[in-house]
């Protein structure tokens, strides 16, 4: 069983391990199957390689997302101020909801691209409201926070600790987890890392096979 | 691993399906230990009881072995009045939820409260006990615990439901078995979307919200509507009595099935059911024979419909 | 098969415990479907067979679902493996008393556990529904015999390799018990919360993918070849296929939760490994459609290979279905609709059926030494599978697109109900017609047993010309 590393392309078991395998292969009965010797067709290898692309593009980012509660920061800061008061009153809530979507879209926004994916009206502004302003003055980052309908809830992203990680791995007691929606996701790496794995098993499996150049003769021995 | 090696080959198989295990398994359980639960998370525990589906206590599923679910407009004790609480009484031998069997399941923090302040520690299943919902701080932070009435009030099951008629008591545990046995999972989820359909069926279940629930019973396949709130749109018992007495009285759409056999033999007074009467009655009413279907009877007080009703309009 | 159960394991003539999972599996297939018929009956119209218990859609749902795969498909596949396991070792089945007691306990414990589904006494959980202690004969009066038997065997074999269709035997017996292990340890610890929802649905796919997929793919590893007469197109493909079906196959639990709160980064890593489940597709359908090469006439001719490549050419859909529809992108649309419903049905009842069904009927032939009874009642069979099938799938895919649709716009729900009601017939009218067509095949087999003609020695039953 050993390895030989001077021409890994061709073969990594040495000739007469290669030899005792052919003699089987050619010598075998398996209850009347026989099996070839071809190599992969080119354009399998191509589907293969751009099923391993694909599925990482079709994965990331992640969609679907609840959004997080610091796309609505500014437009709550907008929401005691004299103009928009005045426009509720006057041509309601519609009107005003416009208005401070119109009023943080020129100041620009980091979040621009999100505040358009998920509108709301004013009404659902004010349901979440007071528990915005609760959690900026308790110094909570809001990108920790989804809102969902009316509530204003901690994410559910699983980041890194904050502080130091006990021995297990978790969070040290009275660290708290980073729950903001990560632009990638540690489960992304842990694929790269399992994907690469299962590539070169399967070609050291397959290299340690006689060469595909190598056609079993079926006719022999039968 | 190559051509016969397959000394290698076990090996390396293993090794492959050991990491895949290890990913898929050991790692999420790191992530899972580390939830606290939510008051949703505990109340559930508590009015389900530790049996979920199939178990030896209740083999047949009849609802044996759960707690009562009790709202207290009163102190039982002084007979004061007091805030409506939820009080899920365990009567002497029901196994407690899985909460109260291992605490570290509730998560850090709520743990710590429940042992320390809710002395859950010293009930036992012999004597019976009796669990609030409390909240508490605990780092800074508001969260909720289990309180051991029992110890920390002196509200011992038999106490309660001495206080309390049966218009008070909710046999919320014994209705989530007939909700796995009569198999409603299979078309209605307790499971919202996260990503859209919250705004008509709620809000989809948050960490922590299950801690010592099980089973489950998310379902799969949705073929009615979503569950987990319909306590919170439809409040009306008697609409839910009709419903499942025979759907197609308050839905002419409907394809959920009858079930009226969850009434048994008699209704809530006593009166024996007549089901082919009423069959016969519902098929006039079908046939534009009468004007109004048949009565739907009073489902009995410790009739199967009546648990289920309980357990449906308290998913809130 | 009692009067073989206390004989001598000598005593008993080789083959014989494969007849009898042979023609068990095929018992339970008209069972398993004629339930599937009367549920999807009860789905279109509410008031059809009403007001009893036991007769509610509640009772029954899970008691077709479980017939299928416990007892036809898992049946099917002890069947295959009690007799392609022992030729490709060029030897016997190590015990066939074995074999008897396994076939033996199998139909009595699944009868049992059944019963008791039906009766009401569920774990409540998907596809694990059985109460624990039948769990419990399930881990070791059905898989573990099975799996020392076919251990065993190839331990014993007469030949210096092992087949690609023995490597998977002999490894998914040994993964599924492992998932039928760690999967029901929530009903054995009252395990809760979040960790039974995802054990639940760690062994729900693992079970459809570490043993279902794996083991019909094996069948047609065998089925094809030598059937044909061809060899095998690619010994190193089968590498591919079976290692990527160890990796890929066994990781992707959690994209069956992807809207419940389980760690977000487990969704991640299981929708890429979702995907990647193309990979054994891949390898699978192009080995078998090369060893396909100057023999198509066998699609038409034959049987067993109509089923079997019928099935193969399914695996390309299901797996692009399979592939795609659990990422995040496409999940939140279909999610819980009868889209899934369809999917799976393509996976139980087209790929994998149609794979074993070739597989029965060249086993039976093989081991009775009797030729089909008649080909005209196979040809019914096949397409009655095929059209009911496709009717099925097309109806319910229907259906799935209406309930994702209804489920983004909000619709009342009672609106979808409506809409999808005509789709609800048809599916009843598909699986009518796989129930009728597995009447007809139970009666072929039974006539092929009694009146076929025999195979004279030395001949393989795909040789003879077909007579009806």
């Amino acid at each position: 069983m050993a390895w030989k590393w001077d021409s890994p392309l061709y073969s990594l078991a040495d000739e007469e391990q290669n030899d005792r395998a052919r003699k089987v292969w050619e010598g075998e009965s398996l209850g009347g199957i026989k099996e070839d010797n071809n190599r992969l067709p080119r354009p399998v290898v191509w589907l293969l390689g751009l099923t391993i692309i694909s599925a990482f593009l079709m994965t990331f980012p992640l969609w679907g997302q609840r959004p997080t509660a610091a796309i609505y920061a500014d437009y709550i800061a907008l929401m005691d101020t004299p103009e928009v008061q005045e426009l509720v009153e006057t041509k309601g809530d519609d009107a005003a909801m416009q208005y401070i979507v119109k009023t943080v879209k020129a100041t620009g926004s980091k979040w621009e691209a999100l505040q358009d994916r998920h509108p709301l009206t004013m009404n659902d502004l004010r349901l979440i409201k007071d528990q915005v302003i609760e959690l900026q003055n308790a110094g909570a980052d809001l990108e920790e926070y989804s809102i969902l309908g009316n509530q204003v809830i901690i994410a559910n992203f699983e980041g890194n600790c904050k502080g130091p990680m006990n021995a297990a791995g978790n969070c040290a007691e009275g660290v708290e987890r980073e729950r903001k929606q990560p632009w990638w996701d540690r489960g992304y790496t842990i694929d790269i890392f399992y994907v690469i794995y299962f590539c070169l098993a399967v070609m050291i499996a397959i290299k340690r096979l006689p060469n595909h150049n190598w056609k079993p003769d079926h006719t022999k021995h039968h | 691993m190559a051509f016969r090696e397959y000394k290698i080959g076990a090996r390396l198989f293993g090794v492959a399906l050991g990491l895949s295990m290890m990913i898929t398994l050991y790692m999420p359980s790191l992530n899972i230990v580390e939830v606290g639960s939510t008051e949703m998370g505990l109340r559930k525990g508590l009015q389900y009881g530790r049996i979920g589906g199939f178990s030896v206590e209740d083999p047949f599923l009849k609802g044996e072995g759960k707690p009562l679910t009790v709202i207290l407009k009163q102190d039982p004790r002084s007979g004061e009045q007091i805030e409506p609480v939820y009080a899920y009484v365990y009567k002497s031998g029901i196994p407690f939820t899985s909460a109260i069997r291992h605490p570290r399941i509730m998560g850090k923090g709520v743990e710590d409260l429940s042992l320390d302040t809710g002395r859950i520690g010293e009930a036992t299943e012999k004597a019976g006990a009796v669990f609030v919902v409390s909240e508490g701080r605990w780092q800074g932070k508001k969260i909720h615990y289990i309180e051991n009435a029992t110890a920390t009030r002196g509200w011992t099951p038999d106490v309660i439901m001495n206080s309390v008629t049966d218009a008070d008591v909710r046999y919320i545990g014994a209705g989530k078995i007939m909700f796995v046995k009569e198999g409603c999972w299979w078309c209605h989820t307790l499971l919202p979307e996260e990503t859209q359909d919250w705004q008509v069926f709620g809000a989809p279940p948050r960490l922590g919200d299950f801690n010592s629930e099980s089973p489950t019973a998310l379902g799969s396949d949705r073929k009615a509507p979503d569950l987990l709130h319909i306590g919170s749109r439809n409040s009306s018992r008697e609409w839910m009595m009709m419903h499942f007495f025979n759907p197609r009285l308050v839905q002419p759409h409907s394809i959920m099935p009858r079930f009226d056999y969850l009434w048994g033999p008699a209704d809530a007074q006593g009166n024996t059911i007549d089901y082919d009467k009423w069959r016969a009655e519902y098929n006039e009413y079908t046939a534009g024979k009468r004007i109004y279907p048949p009565d739907v009877p009073e489902p009995a007080a410790n009739s199967e419909a009546r648990k289920l009703i309980d357990f449906v309009l308290n998913l809130k | 098969m009692f009067k073989y159960l206390f004989a001598k394991n000598e005593e008993i003539p080789p083959g014989t415990a494969a007849v009898y999972f042979g023609f068990s599996s095929i018992l339970w297939f008209v069972i398993g479907t004629g339930l599937g018929s009367f549920n999807a009956a009860k789905l279109a119209f509410p008031d059809f067979v009403t007001g009893y218990e036991y007769f509610s859609f509640g009772h029954m749902r899970q008691v077709h679902v479980m017939a299928v795969i416990f007892g036809w498909i898992s049946m099917a596949f002890a069947m295959a493996m009690m007799y392609i396991t022992p030729a490709l070792g060029n030897t016997r089945l190590w015990s066939e008393k074995l074999g008897i007691w396994n076939c033996f306990l199998w139909n009595a414990g699944l009868s049992l556990g059944l019963t008791l589904l039906w009766m009401g006494m569920t774990s409540g959980r998907e596809y694990s529904d059985f109460p624990w202690f039948i769990d419990l004969v399930v881990l070791f009066g059905v898989i573990l015999p099975l799996g020392i038997n076919v251990w065993m065997t190839i331990m014993k074999r007469r030949t210096q390799g092992i087949y690609t269709t023995n490597w998977f035997f002999g490894s998914a017996v040994f993964m599924v018990w492992i998932v039928l292990l760690v999967g029901n340890l929530p009903e054995y610890f009252q395990l809760t919360g979040l960790t039974e929802a995802y054990l639940t649905w760690w062994f729900a796919h693992n079970v459809l993918g570490l043993w279902i997929t794996p083991v019909a793919a094996a069948i047609a590893y065998y089925t094809v070849p030598k059937v044909t007469g061809n060899p095998l197109y690619s010994h190193r493909i089968g590498h591919l296929h079976f290692w990527s079906v160890v990796v890929f196959y066994s990781t992707p639990a959690a994209h069956h939760l992807m809207s419940s709160p389980l760690p977000e980064w487990l969704k991640s890593f299981a929708s890429v490994e979702g995907v990647l489940i193309l990979v054994p597709a891949i390898a699978f359908v192009s080995n078998l459609l090369l060893t396909m090469t100057g023999k198509w006439r066998f699609f038409v001719d034959n049987v067993e290979i109509k089923f079997t490549i019928t099935g193969v050419l399914m695996a390309i859909p299901l797996n692009m279905q399979g592939g795609f529809q659990q990422t995040r992108a496409i999940n939140w649309y279909i999610h819980g609709t009868g889209w899934i419903v369809a999917h799976a049905h393509l996976a139980l009842l087209g790929f994998s059926t149609f794979l074993e069904a070739a597989a029965v009927y060249y086993g039976l032939q093989t081991i009775m030494r009797r030729k089909l009874y008649s080909l005209t009642l196979a040809n019914f069979h096949f397409w009655f599978l095929l059209i009911g099938f496709t009717i099925y799938w097309v109806s319910m895919t229907i259906a799935g697109l209406i309930q994702g649709a209804a489920k983004i716009y909000e619709v009342p729900y009672i609106d979808t109900v409506i809409a999808e009601h005509p789709y609800m017939i048809a599916r009843w009218v598909g699986g009518t017609m796989v129930f009728t067509g597995n009447l007809v095949w139970l009666y072929n087999m039974w006539m092929t047993a009694r009146a076929g003609t025999a195979i004279p020695a030395g001949r393989l039953p795909h040789e003879l010309a077909y007579e009806r």
